[in-house]
């Protein structure tokens, strides 16, 4: 059987003029040896190959600008690639930017039938398959309303079920699942399953590792518009990770002429890495009135103070604050990708504060993983890993009893029946 | 009967021209009766200008004037909304494997249907003045096809070039309005002189306003050689305006 798609050596220039002569007359009196000037060419893939079979699903990742939305479009057919070919065969629908696709003015049910008769279905398909849509998407109420008036995740609800209903061949979703309310999401994820069911074939980047481990079987990695790796997920998401590391290498040496990253946590414990334009300079527990805890208890509250400092100006950073067992398996983390976003104006030096109000891990040793990043999560400007220990404390089980595991539960006993 | 394909397309087609008019029209009472309306108030300025002020001696000449009008009207309110073809229909540009120069014909599909609503109206001023129209009517269509071709080039080239330089819009405005002056709409060609002749020759639109007045005014259908030469020259706009959309359609889809 065919490949749903096949990418062969795909390369795509876009041109853009730094101030892009929108009249005529600018185009007229200005010379062209200036024009030339001006114009430049950024190559967003570079020689691009890669097939993807029927019933298949693959996932792209690449940090932003690696070319994974180019791709993608270039799959759906939206636009030519400049050299190469993308070959499909069957129909294939894309969910590629919120909205897009949908006309405001109109309401979701002209949209539909729009969408429908452009995916090739005759008219009276699409109206036997509106309801349907309509039932997914749960807009019953607002179905005849224009566009206009949704909210984006109307909009989003609306744009997933009529990719989905209309049953294409090839489902295209570019970092979609990020946005829409949890339960929505799972909805989704679940007909995305019955979909591969099907032996329908998907294709999709995110950045959440978890979603590429559930969803797919193979994954591609992308840098700077080449593709680096085709494998198994486990493989590619190390190579991507690898690919953010080196990075950062790339980006200290440029700075300060070295790849050698001292490496010191307290007692010489663990490992940092980053290129330092901003660093963590101290990982404290305190409790929730910001003095430093002697000793965590499970149950308790608990804050996690950080001290920064900033190598260099900077407007913003991302962070990340995570809990891993001893063994190294994630218990929590949560990023921001942007500080200031969250607390305000950020100094040159300050500290920031992560509360919890119940510390809900079993008692025993657990790592604080910090890092700082651009907002973009490029590279790493700062990461300590495994350096900062916290011991949690906790009554000891009852005798008789034994919990094991990482999450603390409040559990009871008793006889109902 | 249709193989697949053409079925689906033909469906494409009109589901999108009636989507054109609902945009278009959405939201007022009077809906398609202003496009009628606007050609007619035209008329009466017309009518009241060169029969009372400054009378050009043209028989039955509202009959005149409207069956010139018509095909003027459909030429004009096209070309006028072509620029924004592309510019204005982003969301569907970007849908995968969008057959883009289809919103062009649409576009001319969509200004047809005016003219279409109006055809009665230019019968019953036949009527009334005294030009029962005859067998030469059957003609019409073959003169819509020729000039939807016309209208089709042209707007494929205006609508693909203003994706880069907006001016061709506000360019294709000016041009239209020195147009009307230059296509006998509400004089006889053979009252410009001969200098203006030239020009007229030149206006693909004069040849087929005249064309249309001579059917539906005179029941005389146009000679041979001329149907020849304006169908060549329709033929010629739209092979220009495909191969300037094929060259550029491509970098139309990465602009938007």
């Amino acid at each position: 059987m065919r490949p749903a798609l096949v990418v062969e050596a795909v390369s795509k220039r876009f041109r853009v003029d730094r101030d892009r002569p929108t009249t005529l007359r600018e185009r007229v009196l200005r010379p062209w040896g200036r024009q030339r000037a001006r114009r430049v060419e950024i190559w967003a893939l570079r020689d691009v190959s890669f097939s993807v079979e029927r019933g298949r699903a693959l996932g792209i990742v690449g940090h932003n600008g690696a070319g994974k939305s180019t791709l993608l479009r270039l799959l759906c057919g939206v636009g030519r690639p400049t050299r190469g070919r993308v070959v499909r065969s069957g129909a294939v629908a894309g969910l590629l930017e919120l909205g897009g696709g949908f006309h405001p003015d109109l309401s979701g049910r002209e949209n539909i039938l729009t969408a429908g008769i452009l995916n090739g279905l005759p008219r009276g398909e699409v109206q036997r398959r509106t309801p349907a849509i309509v039932e997914f998407a749960e807009l019953e109420e607002a179905i005849d309303l224009p566009l206009r008036s949704y909210s984006s995740g109307m909009f989003l609800r609306l744009a997933f079920a009529v990719a989905l209903e209309l049953e294409p061949e090839t489902l295209v979703i570019d970092e979609i699942l990020a946005v829409g309310d949890a339960r929505f999401q799972q909805k989704c994820l679940e007909r995305i399953a019955r979909f591969r069911a099907a032996g329908k074939t998907l294709v999709l980047t995110s950045h959440v590792p978890e979603q590429i481990r559930a969803l797919c079987d193979e994954v591609l990695v992308l840098e700077e518009g080449r593709v680096m790796l085709q494998d198994a997920p486990e493989p590619a998401l190390r190579c991507y990770s690898d690919l953010m590391r080196q990075r950062t290498e790339r980006r200290l040496a440029a700075i300060a002429g070295t790849t050698t990253v001292p490496f010191s946590g307290p007692g010489g414990r663990g490992s940092r890495q980053g290129t330092r334009e901003a660093v963590v300079e101290a990982v404290r527990l305190c409790d929730a009135e910001g003095r430093a805890l002697d000793r965590v208890e499970s149950g308790q509250s608990l804050a996690i103070e950080l001290d920064y400092r900033l190598g260099r100006p900077l407007d913003d950073f991302a962070l990340s604050v995570g809990l891993y067992t001893a063994g190294h398996v994630k218990c929590w983390e949560m990023s921001l990708s942007s500080a200031a976003a969250v607390v305000g104006p950020l100094g040159t030096t300050g500290t920031l504060r992560c509360s919890v109000d119940c510390l809900a891990l079993l008692p025993g040793s657990y790592a604080v993983n910090v890092g700082l990043y651009p907002p973009d999560f490029a590279f790493v400007y700062d990461y300590h890993w495994d350096m900062h220990v916290v011991w949690v404390h906790g009554q000891p089980a009852a005798p008789g009893t034994e919990v094991t595991g990482v999450i603390a539960l409040a559990a009871r006993w008793s006889r109902v029946g | 009967m249709w193989p697949p394909r053409v079925r689906q397309r033909l469906d494409l087609v009109r589901h999108l021209v009636a989507r054109d008019f609902r945009l278009r029209y959405h939201g007022s009472l009077l809906g398609v009766l202003w496009s009628v309306l606007l050609p007619l108030t035209q008329l009466l300025v017309l009518v009241f200008l060169f029969q009372r002020v400054v009378p050009l001696g043209i028989e039955s000449y509202p009959a005149f004037v409207y069956s010139g009008l018509l095909p003027w009207t459909w030429f004009s309110s096209s070309l006028a909304a072509a620029g924004g073809v592309f510019v204005g229909n982003r969301d569907l540009i970007r849908r995968p494997d969008f057959p883009s120069g289809l919103l062009v014909l649409v576009n001319v599909m969509a200004n047809l249907l005016v003219y279409l609503v109006s055809f009665p109206l230019l019968l019953a001023l036949l009527w009334v003045y005294g030009r029962p129209p005859g067998a030469a009517l059957a003609i019409v269509p073959l003169l819509l096809l020729v000039q939807a071709m016309l209208l089709v080039g042209l707007g494929l080239a205006v609508a693909t070039v203003n994706v880069f330089y907006r001016d061709v819009q506000h360019l294709v405005t000016v041009g239209l309005s020195l147009l009307f002056y230059l296509t006998p709409v509400f004089y006889r060609a053979d009252q410009a002189g001969a200098a203006a002749l030239v020009v007229l020759r030149l206006n693909p639109m004069a040849t087929l306003v005249t064309a249309h007045r001579a059917v539906c005014l005179e029941n005389v259908v146009p000679p041979l050689a001329t149907l020849a030469s304006m169908t060549a020259t329709a033929a010629l706009a739209l092979a220009l305006g495909w191969v300037v959309h094929r060259a550029h359609i491509a970098e139309v889809v990465d602009r938007l």
